[in-house]
């Protein structure tokens, strides 16, 4: 995931390139994909090795909490909230063009928030916010060699920088998701109230909501939790050369998390609705 | 000991060739050469924290690249390192940088370790500081608290890139003499670069020069003052005129 | 001259918190000013704004393509339920539709140019800053905001309007396809409850106002907090995330303000 480089290339290897130049760049973007899936997923394995067997490093972990939950915290709402608001909105607007009736707007919006919006947004948000902090973090501890200088110390920088993050984002992300999906709830109550006249009371409608989309839902939350400390934690770790390569690898580490959360949230979603219809 | 055998690097181009080096136990190596002639990378290498593209480098009878990763680990508590840029922890106080060593490779009782800080600190003149963030401090200070987590767990090898860069004289001559008696102290093999010639050949026991990725001289202190290539000659005495 | 009096007292943290919103929004109004001002006297350089659109436009490509399948694809599997229940395979098209049009493709498109340009240039401006590059235009007596900002700015919002139309459509595209896979609805069947009226050029265009507006929020907070940045490596590092951080917000903000104003 870090697009064909432009290198230059001894006479020999740019025949061959010339020959097929389209198959040959084909070719290497593709093994650098599973080249970057092998460490990512080797990273992941080994992060939930040390998880379990490494020591525990209480500090970092709150420490980490505290910057992954307590300050993305007021960022969620806003933006939450205003999800709320816009979803309600037009989708009254339009589903006023088919059917007049509007007392099922409330139970749907529910319903999609629990199963896909609320751990799908915080997840989307929490990507550009937590995803680009970790990554600078980590990333310009590497350009200034102090991870080498752990490494020196005996220590795994896997162990001593991504675990204590993973274990935070997979701890605070659900709860996140359900106030972040309390406040989009009661900003889309507010504007069903205030656009369309429908009762609170009516809009506050669990019918709809079954256990397999509770069972979505939280599945998302969970993927979402762990993919995005590693994806960005690796980025970060595979930053170099100086500022530049900082800005580099947080950029990786924003859009890559962004794109795991898109393509992870299809998959549970697809999987979702051939179980449970 | 440590030793290298051919080692060769590129990366766009060659920065390494050939390279055979030789450091005897309990000797004080220097290693001398012009910017950019691959001194930091050997040191790179000698700890595992890159690969060579050609070549062989045994530490202490060990091979080091075949180590795994757990051997690595295990291999690195012997080996004390000096990073060019200091590589201080900035989300660490100073006393919690130097005693990150002593954390992760023995368990002792926190006055213990409290001790042992102090003496380092007070070691490189610097005693009280170990409250202070890195942000605050000078770069002859974040240097000379670097050499104090250097030096804190007494390893068998120690590695310094440029120990007394940025410090005025007076100081860059106690942390060389601190350097030689801690290496005499503890019996280590030491491995340090430094442009500061006069100062450094006055403590070392070997020289080794580096130009252009190659090792182009090997040998004792004294040698090293009466080479007769006129490269190493003009370099050890610091002559303008001359092949360089 | 100012005369000590004894100890100062520290502000509020929350008014220090107000203090630095304020200095920010403050900073991107006038940044913004003085880029329009130059836009309209076309007084910035134009190699830039040509290699700033290969760049950012060309190389978004990939990863809007990817979210943008992906995107409808989602949007089919939300709506499979409510259509399985009431049997309305030949409103999939529409449901799709004005969800995608209208919200779904210029947020997430902004969000995703967002991750990917609107950082990456903020990491450049920031990099160009801390090494002083920018006070090296500036003591060559070349403007940085003609040279650099207002060249970038524009190929944002100029990138973020085309890459939402090739969004709705791949969205659509994605959609059709989910809607065949998972639900078995014929795309031909897809495509006419797209046109059958209850869409309209109105919402097209309304998602394309909206990612004009959005273009421009990211395009000038990016530029400003890259200018602002200070402190060395993790100084860019702390710069990128608060750029994407404001970004989003704004874009949401915006899209709530623009979806109320536009209808």
């Amino acid at each position: 995931m870090t697009g064909v480089d432009s290198s230059a290339e001894s006479p020999a290897v740019a025949l061959e390139s010339a020959r097929s130049p389209i198959t040959a760049a084909v070719g290497r973007f593709c093994l650098e994909q599973v080249e970057t899936a092998r460490d990512l997923y080797r990273v992941f394995v080994v992060t939930l090795y040390y998880s379990v067997r490494g020591e525990p490093n209480r500090k970092a972990f709150f420490r980490q909490m505290y910057e992954i939950g307590n300050r993305s915290l007021i960022f969620l709402c806003i933006v939450m909230g205003f999800i709320g608001m816009i979803l309600v909105y037009q989708g009254g607007l339009q589903t006023q063009r088919v059917v007049p009736d509007l007392s099922l707007l409330g139970a749907t919006f529910l319903q999609l928030l629990v199963r896909d919006l609320a751990a799908s947004i915080c997840a989307l948000m929490l990507a550009t916010r937590v995803g680009a902090g970790i990554a600078a973090e980590i990333g310009s501890m590497v350009v200034t060699e102090q991870v080498d200088a752990l490494r020196m110390c005996a220590t795994d920088p896997i162990d001593y920088l991504i675990r204590p993050r993973f274990l935070a984002c997979l701890s605070v992300f659900g709860a996140l998701v359900v106030i972040a999906a309390g406040v989009a709830f009661l900003a889309g109550m507010w504007t069903g109230y205030a656009f369309f006249g429908i009762n609170p009371r009516t809009f506050a409608n669990m019918s709809m909501v079954g256990p397999g989309d509770l069972t979505i839902g939280l599945t998302k939350c969970v993927a979402y939790g762990a993919a995005i400390p590693i994806i960005s934690g690796y980025c970060g770790l595979t930053a170099f050369g100086g500022s530049e390569g900082v800005g580099a690898a947080t950029t990786r580490a924003v859009v890559n998390s962004s794109l795991a959360v898109i393509i992870l949230n299809f998959v549970i979603s697809g999987t979702g609705y051939l179980i449970f219809g | 000991m440590i030793r290298l055998e051919g080692i060769a690097k590129s990366f766009d181009r060659a920065v390494l060739t050939d390279v055979n080096l030789f450091v005897p136990d309990q000797c004080l190596f220097g290693l001398i050469g012009p910017g950019a002639s691959g001194k930091s990378l050997l040191l790179r290498m000698i700890t595992g924290l890159m690969r060579p593209d050609r070549g062989r480098v045994t530490v202490a009878g060990r091979d080091v690249l075949t180590l795994g990763d757990l051997e690595l680990s295990e291999f690195r508590k012997g080996i004390g390192m000096l990073f060019q840029n200091n590589a201080l922890f900035d989300f660490m106080t100073v006393g919690e940088n130097i005693a990150f060593p002593l954390r992760r490779l023995f368990q002792l009782d926190e006055a213990e370790i409290a001790a042992r800080v102090a003496e380092r600190l007070g070691r490189v003149d610097l005693p009280g500081f170990e409250g202070r963030l890195p942000a605050g401090l000078s770069g002859g200070q974040k240097k000379r608290v670097g050499v104090a987590r250097a030096t804190i767990a007494r390893a068998p090898i120690v590695l310094y890139d440029e120990p007394a860069a940025g410090l005025d004289p007076v100081t860059s001559q106690k942390i060389f003499d601190l350097l030689r008696a801690e290496q005499r102290a503890a019996g280590a093999t030491v491995i340090m670069v430094s442009s500061d010639l006069d100062r450094l050949l006055t403590v070392t026991d070997r020289v080794g020069m580096m130009l252009d990725g190659r090792l182009i001289f090997e040998g004792t202190t004294e040698e090293a003052r009466n080479a007769s290539d006129p490269r190493v000659h003009q370099f050890v005495h610091g002559a303008v005129d001359g092949p360089l | 001259m100012q005369v000590e009096t004894g100890t100062r007292s520290q502000p509020h943290p929350l008014s220090a918190s107000v203090a630095r919103f304020l200095s920010v929004v403050g900073g991107l109004g006038v940044l913004l000013s003085e880029i329009l001002r130059r836009a309209v006297r076309r007084d910035f350089d134009r190699a830039e704004l040509l290699r700033n659109l290969y760049r950012m436009g060309l190389k978004s490509l990939p990863i809007v393509t990817v979210t943008a399948l992906f995107t409808g694809g989602i949007m089919v599997i939300q709506a499979a339920p409510i259509v399985q229940r009431y049997g309305a395979q030949g409103l999939l098209g529409w449901g799709a539709g004005f969800g995608t049009l209208r919200e779904i493709a210029p947020l997430l498109t902004a969000l995703m140019i967002n991750g990917r340009v609107g950082a990456n240039n903020t990491a450049e401006l920031g990099t160009m800053t801390v090494t002083e590059q920018v006070d090296a235009l500036r003591a060559l007596a070349i403007d940085p905001v003609a040279f650099l900002v207002t060249p970038r700015f524009l190929s944002i919002v100029i990138t973020l309007f085309l890459s939402t139309i090739f969004s709705d459509a791949l969205a659509l595209l994605g959609a059709a396809y989910a809607g065949a896979g998972f639900l078995g609805v014929d795309p031909g069947v897809f495509y006419r409850g797209l046109t059958t009226g209850l869409l309209g050029f109105g919402d097209v265009a309304h998602g394309l106002a909206k990612s004009i507006v959005f273009g421009c929020v990211i395009g000038l907070s990016s530029c400003h907090f890259g200018l602002a940045t200070s402190g060395g490596a993790p100084g860019v590092g702390r710069s990128v995330n608060a750029t994407v951080v404001a970004s989003a917000a704004g874009v949401f903000v915006l899209d709530y303000l623009l979806s109320f104003a536009l209808s």
